[in-house]
């Protein structure tokens, strides 16, 4: 059975600071950190290879400048990690990523699961999980919470939310999931596997392989996305009083945080 | 004479609306929630009359379920020039692929130009399925859309990192061109009550789902997320009077309960929960702080936060010298009344 974790990376937001005024992002760290719901994916990868002894292969979710990431995957239990080369990746959107994907995946001989964050940290965008679950023709679970594969090896189970509670579906494998921020806590790396990954040691080391993009696909494909600039909020502004009854106020109170909900993308009753 | 003239001008007319009605639009696929229209719903139907005047072409409502019907003249009220529906049993339950194969079929026959999605669980895992079987290109979690008339292009500005600052996406060579609208970013259409018409129904074929829900998940509970993790926070302070009620908030707004040093003293929170440079510091994107007065440390702590509400009675008090939104009341007053009006 092959279990194919896809992750990302993402400017960690704690080293970065918008000034709204000038309308510039100033980057105090420039950190990158693999985004919670893909440590969560990536931990349900491994919990699936401790029950089942499956290979764990890690793909990345956008074209990368270096292989850090798929590095940390290899320190924590990874089999394989294939980083994905080539020209022009720097303007790959989820429509061209989940096309490279869907090949880097046949090359490999197929796939029992795919697994990758439900969301990204950064737009909080779901999109590139379900493209490639429509180019494979696979069905897709979303937004789960845990992962385990059934005894039979046949079927793939998750819990999601459902109802305002929880609830367990099952699909038959080859299947995609994806894990929500926070679902699960990503293990520890083995400190050995974490030295020799990163000194290029040992057969950890050969498990990191270069692909070239261009190789896997047989048409070029444009993205079809195109990034028109920025634009910056007002202003905050702070120390807005409120006055009246407590209802009233209340009432206020509670728009201010329906507003913010629905900017976080939360569904919560009130953003509902 | 002036039959004939008539008779030519209809003619006319009813080729342009079959010519109208075989191509192009602006669609919105509805989100039925506890047999009602979500709002994100009315939201996009007003984005939509609004691309759609811009263009010069028409609005359609796409309306799936079980017993949705009589749904579909709210639509028509919100701007809808057509709406189609698929009500049928096999639909009362969202399930991907029947929901799928009516509006992939669909949207094969109608070419639309651009299709709208409310940013929820459904329109999450529709549309992108949608772009990809139809090359199109998707926007999510769209606040603002402006439209590049010439190009006949919309153009979304998407929230980054919470709202800091919007990326501006478009997808100008990929038709359609789908987008996901947040719920609460865009105004509520006007609802023109003189509006009618008659929907058009839509066949369903019974596709069975590929993932099948075994039953409830007994005893699961999700894992609590580290304090600093947290997306919204509700921290509680000696003034707060009535720890169950800041319960019951932090409950329905789906936050982490936490506190001032003042509220570890009195035994209400756990050392891990205090918000405090010496404790935790945060940075969630919605911050409540009810009948917490705001030291230096805990105002320190709460820098990053993204918006601070603050509830106390005193107006001297520290902590609306850091807060967006200043609540110049008795927590135990204002508590009971915002857990009404957020639920």
């Amino acid at each position: 059975m092959r279990v194919i974790a896809i992750l990302g990376r993402v400017l960690d937001p704690s080293g970065i600071v918008v000034n709204r005024r000038a309308g510039r992002i100033f980057i105090n760290r420039e950190e990158y950190i693999l985004p919670p719901a893909d440590r969560c994916a990536l931990e349900a990868a491994m919990r699936i290879k401790d029950a089942t002894g499956c290979q764990v292969v890690a793909l990345p979710r956008a074209p990368f400048p270096d292989d850090d990431v798929l590095r940390q995957a290899l320190a924590v239990g990874a089999d394989r990690a294939i980083y994905l080369d080539g020209h022009g990746l720097d303007r790959a959107d989820d429509a061209f990523m989940a096309s490279v994907l869907a090949a880097a995946i046949e090359r490999l001989g197929g796939a029992d699961l795919v697994l990758t964050g439900a969301t990204t940290l950064d737009t909080g965008w779901v999109q590139l999980g379900p493209r490639l679950a429509e180019i494979l023709n696979w069905p897709q679970i979303l937004d789960a919470w845990q992962v385990t594969v059934r005894d039979d090896a046949a079927a793939v189970q998750a819990v999601v939310r459902s109802d305002g509670g929880y609830a367990v579906v099952e699909a038959d494998m080859p299947a995609l999931l994806t894990l929500v921020p926070g679902a699960l806590r990503l293990r520890y790396p083995n400190g050995a596997r974490l030295i020799n990954v990163y000194r290029g040691v040992g057969p950890v080391a050969e498990a990191l392989e270069r692909w070239e993009v261009d190789a896997l696909l047989s048409e070029r494909r444009r993205p079809v996305l195109e990034h028109r600039g920025q634009e910056f909020p007002p202003e905050r502004e702070r120390g807005v009083r409120v006055r009246g009854t407590p209802a009233e106020m209340a009432q206020i109170v509670a728009e201010a945080l329906r507003q913010r909900s629905g900017a976080m993308g939360r569904i919560t009753p009130a953003a509902r | 004479m002036e039959a004939s003239y008539l008779d030519l001008l209809m003619a006319q007319q009813e080729e342009f609306a079959e010519e109208a009605a075989g191509g192009g639009g602006v669609w919105v696929v509805a989100d039925v929630v506890n047999g009602a229209l979500a709002p994100v719903t009315l939201e996009a139907m007003g984005l939509a009359r609004l691309l759609a005047d811009s263009l010069g072409a028409y609005v359609y409502a796409v309306l799936l379920g079980d017993g949705v019907a009589g749904l579909a003249q709210t639509l028509y009220q919100a701007g809808a020039d057509g709406v189609r529906i698929a009500d049928d049993p096999f639909l009362g339950r969202f399930a991907l692929e029947p929901y799928l194969k009516v509006l992939g079929d669909l949207f094969a026959q109608e070419g639309p130009e651009v299709v709208i999605f409310g940013a929820t669980p459904q329109g999450n895992e529709l549309a992108p399925r949608l772009a990809q079987r139809m090359n199109g290109g998707l926007i999510e979690r769209v606040t603002k859309a402006t439209l590049d008339e010439a190009t006949r292009t919309v153009q979304g500005a998407v929230p980054v990192y919470g709202g800091e600052y919007f990326e501006l996406l478009a997808c100008p060579e990929a038709r359609p061109q789908f987008l996901t609208v947040l719920p609460g970013a865009f105004p509520l259409p006007f609802m023109d009550t003189h509006r009618r018409g008659e929907p058009v129904s839509l066949p369903v074929e019974p596709v069975a789902p590929r993932v099948r829900l075994l039953g409830t998940a007994v005893g699961f509970e999700p894992p609590p997320l580290p304090l600093r993790q947290a997306p919204v926070i509700v921290a509680v302070g000696r003034q707060a009077g009535d720890l169950e009620l800041v319960r019951q908030v932090a409950a329905a707004l789906g936050a982490q309960l936490a506190g001032d040093r003042g509220a570890y003293d009195a035994g209400w929170i756990g050392r891990e929960q205090i918000v405090d440079v010496r404790g935790v510091t945060v940075a969630p994107q919605i911050y409540l702080a009810a009948g917490i007065r705001g030291d230096t440390f805990h105002n320190a702590a709460i820098e990053e936060a993204r918006y601070i509400v603050a509830i106390h009675p005193d107006p001297e008090a520290p902590i609306f010298e850091v807060a967006d939104l200043c609540v110049e009341a008795h927590p135990a007053q204002v508590l009971p009344e915002l857990l009404t009006a957020i639920r």
